[in-house]
């Protein structure tokens, strides 16, 4: 009778261990878990954050890489944000080459004159400068944007002349 | 008896709970060494793509290049790869490993770049990194080359040219170092001569410094020619097989751009500017550049597109001379 009574006082206690065990155990998961949703949570907020930074400072630039720049076809100096039409208007056969926009890191690339407008026309080198938009790449999403002149060449009487626009050049990245 | 019996004797609850402790225990320190490695690694990443966006900047639309300084709060070792064989343009991979613990942190997996051209030795290490850039024309702008020092490593230039000179002294970059006289570069500095016996890295110029002066630079019983200033530095920089790689992908993109130059040629044909032999050099270059193999495959074809370069620079002027219709 006796030795039956030290039994279950020994059983009852290995349950009480095993319960507080648990717990224990299942704080120290939580806890972890804890831990890592808000490291994962950061590591998700900065690589938006650099992302965006990214995106902005590429927009900021794309326009001085040697497939957009004007260089100095438009006067006896270089001009920084400056985009030569004629190279952009044919660049835009040689889009593949550049992976669609993979070369630059983006996925939508177009480039849109400010003022005069022309109703939202298509840029094509027989109708260039009385058009609106260069578009490389459709843009997904909403992207960003950077002012930068829009020049190109064209012929007036037979006196050919350079002609310089306001124009935004809009980027759209992954996660834009 | 008795006593010997109680002496080893431990109740199943205590048995229960140090096992069960131990079992805790080990998996308590088994997921903090997981945590920790994944917050190196994350915190490696982290700094690997910061660099990633601060190399945007440092593209240039002027002759004069851009100067800018990484600082990075652990001792960092970042990997400067170059792979000229995916894509069209092959990759600029960047990964970055970090200190702690005393140990170094895995690599991580590599932010790559098309569009990017970092000479530098494929292993950097410390806290603070040197870059500056400078635009490649060829004899069209073809890209900006990245310059990448670690502020351990110092190079001390013995008698360059007065341009070279007045470059470097304008970075202000504290591990570039100017003298006259090489016994007083540091003794673990890595001396460079133009060219001269007992140094590291001897550069040996050849011709007028126009644009596409040419010249050699030895470095460890190995030579690589160069076409520019700014291949030069690229040259200095970076190890041998470094600059090889960026070579031949720079060497693609000047092949891309010479078919964009071709196109803009047609269409400026098409509002009256004279017609020139650019088409055919622009032809020739682009195909001489998609297949050059490196920089001392052949000599002869590197006089020849030198040669090419020249022209086309001259057509180029004569084409902008009183119209519009200048190419680049």
């Amino acid at each position: 009778m006796q030795t039956l009574v030290i039994n279950k006082r020994g059983q009852l206690k290995i349950q009480q261990m095993m319960i507080m065990l648990l717990a224990v155990t299942l704080f120290f998961v939580l806890a972890g878990m804890l831990v890592l949703v808000t490291q994962v949570s950061n590591l998700k907020a900065s690589s938006t954050i650099i992302q965006s930074d990214n995106a902005k400072l590429l927009a900021s630039k794309i326009a001085d890489s040697a497939e957009f720049s004007c260089g100095a076809s438009f006067g006896t100096v270089e001009m920084s944000s400056c985009i030569d039409a004629d190279k952009v208007i044919n660049l835009k056969n040689f889009i593949k080459e550049y992976g669609g926009g993979n070369f630059w890191g983006v996925q939508g690339l177009q480039i849109r004159k400010i003022y005069p407008d022309n109703s939202g026309i298509e840029c094509t080198s027989s109708n260039f400068p009385n058009c609106d938009v260069i578009t490389l790449i459709p843009i997904n999403g909403t992207g960003v944007s950077n002012f930068v002149s829009l020049c190109g060449q064209y012929n007036v009487n037979g006196q050919i002349y350079s002609r310089c626009d306001l124009a935004k050049i809009i980027i759209s990245y992954q996660g834009s | 008896m008795r006593r010997n019996r109680g002496f080893l004797e431990i109740s199943f609850a205590w048995l229960f709970a140090i096992i069960a402790g131990a079992v805790i225990l080990v998996l308590a320190i088994f997921a903090a060494t997981k945590i920790i490695n994944i917050g190196q690694y994350s915190s490696a990443a982290q700094t690997q793509n910061q660099i990633a966006v601060l190399l945007n900047p440092l593209e240039t639309s002027f002759e004069a290049g851009q100067v800018t300084s990484i600082g990075i709060s652990a001792q960092t070792r970042i990997y400067n790869q170059c792979d000229d064989q995916s894509g069209t343009f092959g990759n600029q991979i960047i990964r970055t490993s970090q200190q702690s613990f005393g140990g170094w942190s895995t690599p991580t997996n590599g932010a790559a770049f098309q569009n990017k051209y970092i000479f530098s030795n494929n292993t950097m290490e410390g806290q603070q990194f040197y870059l500056f850039s400078k635009p490649f024309n060829f004899p069209f702008k073809v890209s900006d080359l990245i310059y990448m020092t670690s502020s351990l490593t110092y190079y001390c230039f013995v008698n360059p040219p007065s341009n070279i000179q007045d470059e470097l002294s304008t970075l202000g970059e504290k591990n570039i170092l100017l003298t006259d006289d090489m016994q007083k570069c540091p003794s673990k500095s890595l001396k460079i001569c133009f060219p001269g016996e007992n140094c590291d890295i001897s550069v040996n110029l050849q011709g007028p410094q126009d644009i596409a002066s040419q010249g050699t630079v030895s470095e460890n019983g190995s030579t690589v020619t160069f076409y520019s200033d700014a291949l030069m530095y690229g040259a200095i920089f970076s190890d041998n097989s470094t600059y090889e790689c960026q070579l031949k992908r720079l060497m693609e993109r000047e092949s891309q751009l010479s078919s964009l130059y071709v196109a803009k040629v047609n269409t400026i044909l098409q509002i009256g500017c004279k017609n020139s032999n650019l088409i055919s050099d622009l032809t020739q270059l682009g195909s001489s550049s998609d297949s050059f193999r490196n920089s001392n495959s052949d000599i002869n074809s590197q006089s020849s597109i030198i040669t090419l370069i020249n022209n086309i620079q001259s057509e180029n002027s004569i084409l902008g001379s009183g119209n519009s219709c200048k190419l680049w």
